[in-house]
């Protein structure tokens, strides 16, 4: 076991007076919910066991999704601050497989925007703890606004669920734009399917489809139902004789490349929105909305960056993103947050919870620290 | 000195590589007794045989038990973690063809390609409560083309370790990722590859262990490499 870092004292007594409530959860967790929330490339990145009953557990590999679960489990009042230090596991070509992670998760204040400017700053708060007198940079995302383009362009929602998932990969991101400035051809319908499918049939496509599904022997609701194959494929055929403009594509563009200090972000958007002649709505109140409750916090404009193309191709992060470095000459992220009022409801909470949170490397800031002295 | 060359115990894949050794001027003099799993190339003291299964083989050139072996690409990158530093594939022997391709249900009309499958995985989990289930015995195959090629971040493996292809219809998985090499077990299954699904071209390969070895022991492994290749035609 690695040594506790000495700053942990220091730590505790922050979160005590930013009130955030301390937890301990078990080193030892169950993996599905590792893996089905973040994906099968976890696995060979996480410390696998068994248990003589069968059952997959791993070391934890991050807190977010154990607190989260200890929290349904507990049936606690929301909201309520959670906060952790403690070490995590994972496999890693360089540097230790243990090292210690610290933070805070927010869960059940639905006002969201104090609670995402509140989680910037605890974060920002605990690494120039850290690290006093070091210059931080802070740099911002937001899922939310990225939606509320795609949905102002009128793409059709099979388009704007892929590049939902492609945000914050540039690679991605540029693939899906690709396909969609010029779809790849489908394979060959026979006859019967495709004049149901152009005639939008979705009943006689699923009636066809259930019949072939009986004759191949696959259930028809174990997994995909009739209904789903022919609501894709309806959706599909539509989508084919669709192109992305060249105006939409260009709005696109100039959207992902919009970087500008947080005080100046707000109204970047709006002039994007303005000049491209689109409503942000929603989106973007709640986006300046944030931005002054971050300001309020004290975090200087030269900190704070909004980065339009900043995301996280993870599917429940659903707002704010963030991450923390220090300037310098090798910048390196010290702490990574976001919004992700989706992960209880798939963690199997009964009802709602909104959450946002952060967490910080604290074997990163360890390494700054010792080079400093 | 001697190296120690692993090949495949059984069947077909057994006979071809003997067949490819003579050609190569590498007979092998079988023991007299079968059950016996070493022998020597004819003449050549310096080159031990040990006769493995083809599924042992690939982790056996990965620990440097063995100097060269003859199995199959995919088992070497399946095998094998970061495989290319840890061996070489010095000839591709010809024979032994499969393709490691992804196949769904022939039923599902709207899927032709990896992006179709990366829509339904997506929403599946909002529809099914569940991650779309993959059913294959190459964990790491498919991560890195799910993952690494197509970003595909949201689907769970569930382990297969036989009749991968009946999957779907017994209900234990939605996807297959599988070996086939004419294609008859995915048609007779009503499976069909997708367009841009093939994961890996696999052939029987002969593999060096990117072992340390002295300079007579890596001269013997270039020689047998040059022999074998120019038997094959490579």
């Amino acid at each position: 076991m690695t040594s506790r870092p000495a700053i942990a004292i220091d730590i505790a007594k922050l979160f005590a007076e930013r009130g955030a409530l301390p937890v301990d959860v078990p080193v030892l967790q169950p993996a599905d919910p590792f893996l089905d929330m973040a994906g099968e490339d976890l696995r060979r990145r996480i410390f696998l066991t068994e248990s003589e009953t069968g059952h997959t557990l791993c070391l934890r590999p991050e807190f977010t999704i154990p607190v989260c679960l200890d929290h349904i489990a507990s049936q606690a009042g929301t909201p309520r601050r959670y906060a952790y230090l403690g070490e995590v596991f994972r496999q890693r070509r360089e540097g230790a497989n243990e090292f210690f992670q610290a933070g805070i998760e927010d869960l059940g204040d639905r006002d969201t925007a104090r609670a995402d400017a509140r989680s910037v700053a605890d974060a920002h708060a605990l690494i120039s703890l850290a690290l006093p007198g070091r210059a931080l940079t802070v740099t911002l995302g937001d899922q939310a606004v990225f939606e509320a383009v795609l949905a102002a362009l009128g793409l059709p929602r099979g388009w704007r669920m892929r590049l939902a998932r492609a945000f914050g990969s540039d690679a991605m991101l540029e693939t899906a734009l690709a396909d969609l400035a010029n779809p790849p051809r489908n394979g060959q319908l026979d006859g019967a399917v495709a004049l149901l499918a152009a005639d939008g049939d979705g009943e006689g496509l699923a009636t066809h489809i259930a019949t072939e599904m009986e004759q191949a022997g696959l259930s028809a609701s174990a997994g995909r139902t009739p209904a789903d194959i022919a609501r894709r494929l309806i959706e599909k055929v539509q989508l084919r004789s669709v192109r992305l403009s060249d105006d939409a594509f260009a709005a696109l563009k100039s959207f992902l490349a919009i970087d500008a200090p947080l005080a100046g972000a707000a109204s970047a958007l709006e002039k994007f929105a303005a000049d491209a002649h689109l409503s942000l709505g929603e989106a973007l109140e709640k986006f300046a909305a944030r931005a002054d409750a971050i300001a309020a916090h004290g975090l200087g404009a030269d900190t704070v960056r909004y980065d339009a193309a900043f995301g996280r191709p993870l599917d429940y992060y659903t707002g704010l993103v963030f991450e923390i470095a220090a300037t310098g000459n090798s910048p390196r992220v010290l702490a990574g947050g976001g919004r992700y009022d989706r992960l209880l409801t798939l963690l199997g909470a009964k009802t709602p919870i909104p959450g946002v949170g952060f967490s910080v490397w604290l074997d990163r800031i360890e390494a700054l620290r010792e080079a400093l002295s | 000195m001697s190296i120690t060359v692993a090949l495949p115990s059984k069947g077909r894949l057994k006979e071809q590589t003997l067949d490819v050794l003579a050609k190569a001027g590498l007979a092998v003099s079988l023991p007299s007794d079968e059950r016996k799993y070493h022998a020597h190339v004819e003449g050549r003291e310096d080159i031990e045989v040990a006769f493995l299964s083809a599924s042992e083989i690939a982790g056996e050139i990965g620990q440097g038990a063995v100097d060269l072996g003859v199995t199959g690409e995919d088992l070497v990158r399946e095998t094998l973690t970061d495989w290319e530093q840890r061996a070489e594939i010095v000839a591709r022997l010809g024979f032994g063809h499969a393709d490691v391709v992804v196949a769904v249900p022939d039923v599902w009309l709207d899927v032709d390609s990896m992006a179709d499958l990366d829509d339904v995985a997506a929403d599946f989990r909002h529809r099914h409560g569940r991650r779309l289930r993959i059913a294959t015995k190459y964990w790491r195959l498919t991560q890195q083309f799910f993952s690494g090629k197509h970003g595909i971040q949201v689907y769970r493996i569930v382990e297969s370790l036989g009749a991968t292809e009946g999957a779907p219809a017994a209900g234990s998985a939605d996807v297959i990722v599988d070996i086939t090499s004419t294609g008859s077990t995915l048609r007779a299954n009503r499976l069909k590859v997708l367009a841009d699904g093939v994961v890996l071209r696999s052939q029987a390969c002969l593999v060096a262990s990117r072992k340390e070895r002295g300079a007579k022991a890596e001269a013997l492994v270039a020689e047998i490499a040059a022999k074998v290749r120019t038997a094959t035609g490579g």
